[in-house]
């Protein structure tokens, strides 16, 4: 379950003067991409309509219906599981775990590009090492000390574990940013009377603006699509949604319909959340591109 | 505004190897040399935005080597202008004045602003963005953001060095133009010699992290205390004959290798065989022979027009000098004659590139009138 890095805008067209082969060759290639990467998409979606009954049959039969919605969201009495609450349950923690990354991630990232201090490299490459592990190296030992600590089941257990995920992303993007920067624009800042954090906040800040978008795009959707910390480390409180869509597969018949509906419904926030900052995201994906 | 003995070492680099300067209240100071002499790193210790490994930063007659940058009211104008990219330039300009320690109340800021605007030229330009500016607004804006604030010192980080030939020109005389520019204590750090002599009460020449030469633009015009400051001046720049001293009779000679220059040099403080260089500024010299003056004869190399005067190389053996004429009738390899106003000759130790004193000091009583054309 992954969204689509299309909400790019393509460029206006060049005047043609005719037809050239070449356009033809390379919107076709575009077109038998764009079906390839939406098909999953397309099929979900029409999974997520049809009715329990018509799930499994060999022929193509499809009364669009939306009980699949309706029992996903709890609107009607079959609804054993309550999606509702995991939904929130993944807005709660993965916007807390981006908050809390961008916090200490931004500020350690400004001083990670700016000032060379003793094992600050040893420090950035372990952040970085995070993410070399795979999670289940690491689930059964943060399983166990969660379960000591009474994190197990819990918002900030999960938004803690989480900062494995977004903040060594947030870091690594955002210090490159800040090293892209021209540090004559702070030192400037300094001798207009301003002092160090204030040239951070008031200068360099909002010039990484673009960078701060992107980097807290992709921890956020990192963050959503997480399924192994989640599976292994809730219960039934503060389960997401990730789990909880598979969850409708499990049982003596799996409803693929309500899994589909739930996974729909799961790619809503990152989808709004791209739109909503994409003028930001168009400079910021291309990184470093901050040049006055 | 002083620096008293300040190092500055990154790592094992050493970017200033002690340097001691003392700038008047009022001057307007200069600091030449090529890049990688420390020029910009002796600006960032007097701004603090550098601290210095050893040595005392002072400005009025205070020590400042630790104070922070935003309370030393030093303004500085960077090289690449470090404008605020997101910002339009009249907030650019009101910057300094917004910050604690330099804040005026917004009416007061706007007259100021409005003035230094006017007084630059770019009153039309301050709801503009930077990127829309062309590099000489844009330089016109730092400036204005460095005059728009109180400041003891002002620093100004080669501020012409972006722009083209021709604007260089015109912002030169704007600079010495600028009242406020002039009369507050300023280091301006540049690697253009006619800049330097230009806008400098006195210039110091600066290399690899040393000062070679402070003084007026007089004096390092002509005693230069060895030929890199003889070299850093000048165009087409100054002939540096190699020869050698020799003894004839009881005369002292600066000769070239291949006999063909004869020098009387009037003086007996220096030893036989010693490598030296002399030093000729190509609008020193003369064609023709004049009276009382040193002469070097020669065949014409090349002859190139510069609008109505003309660059005229003239091999003399196996060296050849170059000299600006506004003669006409010089042609390629005829035969010439060359002379030189004895008390403009620079000597110089080959080796060392040292300046050797006397010869064409300006010192009155010095031994250069004994000079005679042997040829």
């Amino acid at each position: 379950m992954g969204v689509q890095p299309d909400a790019l805008p393509t460029p206006a067209p060049a005047p043609r003067r005719g037809v050239r082969i070449g356009d033809i060759l390379l919107d076709g290639a575009t077109i038998i991409y764009f079906i390839f990467a939406l098909f999953p998409l397309v099929w979900m979606l029409l999974l997520s309509l049809k009715s329990q009954d018509q799930l499994f049959t060999t022929y193509f039969q499809f009364t669009p219906t939306l009980d699949a919605y309706r029992a996903v969201l709890g609107l009607d009495s079959s609804g054993s599981v309550p999606f509702v609450r995991f939904f929130i349950n993944s807005l709660i923690v993965s916007f807390g775990a981006v908050l809390i990354s961008l916090l200490v991630g931004v500020p350690a990232a400004y001083a990670f590009a700016r000032y060379q201090f003793k094992g600050g490299d040893s420090l950035l490459f372990t952040l970085l090492s995070f993410r070399f592990a795979p999670e289940l190296m690491v689930i059964i030992p943060i399983y166990v000390i969660y379960q000591r600590l009474g994190l197990f089941d819990s918002h900030l257990g999960l938004i803690w574990v989480y900062q494995l995920i977004t903040l060594p992303l947030i870091v690594w993007i955002l210090r490159s940013y800040f090293q892209d920067l021209t540090p004559e624009l702070e030192q400037s800042a300094l001798l207009d009377g301003y002092s160090r954090p204030q040239a951070f906040v008031k200068v360099a800040l909002p010039l990484v603006k673009p960078g701060m978008a992107a980097a807290a795009l992709l921890a956020f959707i990192f963050a959503w699509n997480s399924f192994i910390f989640p599976f292994v480390l809730t219960g039934s409180q503060a389960q997401t949604v990730t789990v909880g869509a598979l969850s409708f597969m499990g049982g003596a018949t799996p409803r693929y319909n309500l899994t589909a509906a739930a996974a729909l419904i799961a790619l809503i926030p990152p989808l709004l959340l791209a739109l909503s900052i994409q003028r930001y995201l168009v400079r910021g994906l291309t990184f470093g591109a901050v040049k006055g | 505004m002083a620096l008293r003995g300040v190092r500055k070492e990154y790592g094992k680099t050493v970017a200033l190897a002690g340097l001691d300067l003392e700038v008047a209240d009022g001057e307007f100071f200069v600091l030449l040399g090529p890049s990688g002499a420390g020029k910009t790193t002796t600006l960032k210790c007097v701004a603090g935005l550098e601290t210095p490994t050893a040595g005392r930063v002072e400005i009025g007659g205070r020590d400042v080597t630790e104070v922070e940058p935003n309370a030393r009211r030093v303004a500085m104008a960077f090289e690449n202008y470090a404008l605020y990219p997101q910002e339009t330039v009249y907030d650019n300009i009101a910057f300094p004045l917004r910050s604690k320690r330099y804040a005026q109340p917004p009416d007061v800021a706007r007259a100021l602003i409005t003035q230094v605007a006017g007084t630059l030229g770019i009153g039309h330009l301050l709801e503009r963005m930077p990127r829309e500016l062309s590099g000489g607004q844009r330089q016109r804006v730092a400036l204005a953001r460095v005059m728009v604030r109180p400041a003891d010192v002002l620093l100004l980080d080669e501020p012409l060095s972006h722009l083209d030939a021709k604007l260089r020109a015109t912002m030169r005389a704007e600079l010495k133009s600028l009242g406020e520019l002039q009369h507050t204590t300023s280091l301006y750090v540049t690697h253009d010699y006619l800049e330097a002599l230009a806008l400098g009460d006195r210039i110091a020449i600066l290399r690899d992290g040393k000062l070679v030469q402070v003084g007026s633009r007089e004096e390092l015009w002509r005693t230069p205390v060895n030929t890199f400051v003889a070299t850093a001046f000048g165009q087409p720049r100054i002939n540096l004959l190699r020869g050698v001293i020799a003894r004839e009779n009881d005369d002292t000679l600066f000769a070239t290798e291949d006999g063909v220059v004869r020098l009387s040099l009037g003086r007996r403080d220096l030893a036989p065989g010693t490598a030296v260089e002399l030093g000729l500024r190509p609008r020193d010299l003369l064609l023709g022979e004049m009276p009382g003056m040193a002469t070097l004869r020669g065949q014409v190399y090349v002859v190139e027009p510069l609008g109505r005067q003309r660059e005229v190389t003239v091999q003399i053996g196996g060296q050849r000098v170059a000299l600006v004429t506004p003669q006409e009738d010089v042609v390629p390899d005829s035969l010439v004659t060359i002379s030189a106003p004895p008390d403009r000759l620079l000597l110089f130790n080959a080796e060392t590139g040292a300046r050797m004193s006397a010869v064409g000091d300006d010192v009155p009583g010095d031994a250069t009138a004994g000079i005679a054309a042997h040829g």
